[in-house]
């Protein structure tokens, strides 16, 4: 399922965006080789510190695996700075209802093979519904996307294929990279739905997004206020129960408050231990 | 489009304002306003349709410090619609104020980010049914997006160090098709001439009216001529 994380929702999802630099840090460090800079095991370049927008895909059990980056072609974006020469030095295009994609990566270790859910070709296709969706409701018609040979024939597999291409392909690490367009219409959406059998919404909201990765982290981590041996006090058995019945974003930040405002009655080990745990059974059906 | 384009007239604030009431009027909204913040001149740009007397309030209050429709969405590529935004105390100091002219909190801002750091945000507010706005919405904000780079453009580019950073530069393609259009080819025409799609022809002709501040094609033209980019046809 598809989330999208800009600049106003994502203090909710520090873990997924962590979780999507470490998919881009194996992906385009180590697999594709491009001179990207790599520190704690997290790909991150200056254009993350521009507000950009982020279409994730998590899988079934909550784990990011496939990831892209949208930016405005009317600000700083690849093409004009880093990625220029594949343009060979020409200027960019510059629209306001053209974005620029880059970073779009899938786990293909983590996915299967094949065309089912949580296939590297599923994750792929819906990665690609959810981008161009996202797009097409913001008004955008048109992406313009850094991609490498291999992601070109996925794309054209898809039946997504680009309409052009714009500039050269050009050496890039161990892989070339070149610059497709795509348009956002339903017409092309509709034949990658077809092609990867998903009729269905793909986006999630950030409810139960928050509910998905919070599951998954949980499954790693034992319950909260049950974590050591003492056993908890029923203030945390009730701050942890308020946890657990939260449906809302709403509700699981006003929980958070009065954990905060607690703070001197809890200690520390406990309280980052129900910070950390989000509703982990709530959803569970 | 019929609206009023701005890179034909001289630049006075009074252009500005008939431009967003034209933007009103054609899209069907109550309110529009636009807002430049531009860090190279240190420089803050404000136009808008509403009273006098909220913008003599809107000022005194600060507002402008505060106003989250502003703060939060400059931070987004995509157009934010006040439904999105936290209700926080920043929120409804402003909205409850907003309230009593008479301005409610149904809105959208079109954030548009510059090649320089300068960000443009252009608001649009209506009262009326959630339905009848998402409609509105959905129908308005292509041309939404296009006015929003039009008149920041244009602002940004009202002053001597404005006009020189944002000279437009044409890739060879872009040009090639400006000329193709000067000769008088139809998108159609050019895109069999160059051997490519004809919604390559149009992405590259809408990049280039945008980069020449043009509302049209003709403009566009007209003004890549003027400025010695293509030869008159």
């Amino acid at each position: 399922m598809i989330i999208v994380i800009d600049a106003l929702n994502k203090h909710l999802f520090d873990g997924v965006l962590d979780e999507m630099f470490r998919l881009r840090a194996r992906v385009f460090g180590d697999r594709l080789g491009w001179d990207v800079t790599i520190e704690d095991g997290k790909e991150i370049d200056k254009f993350d510190h521009l507000d950009p927008v982020y279409v994730v895909g998590l899988d079934d059990e909550g784990s990011v695996v496939a990831a892209v980056r949208a930016l405005q072609t009317t600000g700083p974006h690849m093409l004009a700075d880093v990625f220029s020469d594949i343009l060979c030095g020409e200027p960019p295009l510059r629209s306001s209802t053209m974005w620029e994609s880059t970073r779009f990566c899938v786990d293909t270790q983590r996915l299967k093979r094949g065309k089912d859910r949580n296939s590297v070709s599923y994750a792929t296709c819906e990665l690609m519904i959810g981008s161009l969706e996202y797009a097409r409701r913001a008004g955008i018609s048109d992406i313009v996307t850094v991609i490498d040979p291999v992601m070109d024939r996925v794309l054209k597999r898809s039946d997504n294929a680009p309409y052009d291409y714009v500039g050269e392909t050009v050496p890039m690490g161990k892989v070339p990279a070149l610059a497709a367009l795509l348009d956002t219409g339903e017409e092309r959406v509709e034949r990658v739905r077809r092609f990867a059998g998903i009729p269905h919404d793909v986006f999630l909201s950030d409810d139960d997004a928050l509910a998905l990765f919070s599951r998954a982290r949980a499954r790693a981590k034992p319950l909260a206020a049950n974590a050591d041996d003492v056993p908890a006090t029923p203030l945390e058995r009730y701050l942890a129960e308020q946890i657990q019945s939260a449906t809302t974003v709403e509700e699981l930040k006003a929980v958070h408050s009065l954990i905060d405002a607690l703070a001197g009655s809890l200690a520390p080990s406990r309280r980052q231990n129900l910070l950390d745990t989000h509703k982990m059974v709530a959803r569970e059906a | 489009m019929d609206i009023v384009d701005l890179g034909t007239l001289p630049k006075s604030e009074a252009v500005y304002s008939d431009f967003l009431l034209q933007v009103r009027e054609k899209l069907e909204m109550d309110h529009a306003a636009y807002a430049g913040l531009n860090p190279a001149a240190g420089a803050i740009h404000g136009y808008v349709t509403y009273s006098d007397e909220w913008k003599l309030h809107y000022q005194e209050q600060g507002f402008h410090m505060i106003d989250p429709t502003l703060h939060m969405s400059q931070r987004s590529i995509a157009p934010v619609d006040w439904s999105r935004l936290e209700r926080s105390s920043d929120f409804r100091r402003v909205f409850r104020d907003a309230h009593d002219f008479g301005i409610g909190d149904q809105g959208l801002t079109i954030p548009v980010r510059g090649p320089y750091g300068d960000v443009g945000l252009l608001s649009v507010t209506r009262e009326c049914s959630t339905d009848e706005w998402h409609k509105l919405v959905r129908h308005t904000l292509g041309d939404l997006q296009s006015l929003a780079v039009h008149i920041h453009d244009t602002v940004m580019s009202s002053d001597m160090l404005g006009r020189v950073l944002y000279h437009p530069s044409l890739s060879t393609r872009e040009a090639e098709i400006l000329q193709w259009v000067a000769a008088g080819k139809s998108q159609q025409d050019i895109g069999d001439i160059l051997s490519i799609s004809h919604r390559t022809v149009e992405v590259h002709l809408r990049s280039s009216r945008e980069k020449l501040c043009a509302l049209t094609t003709a403009q566009a033209v007209g003004r890549a001529v003027g400025l010695g980019l293509i030869y008159p046809g």
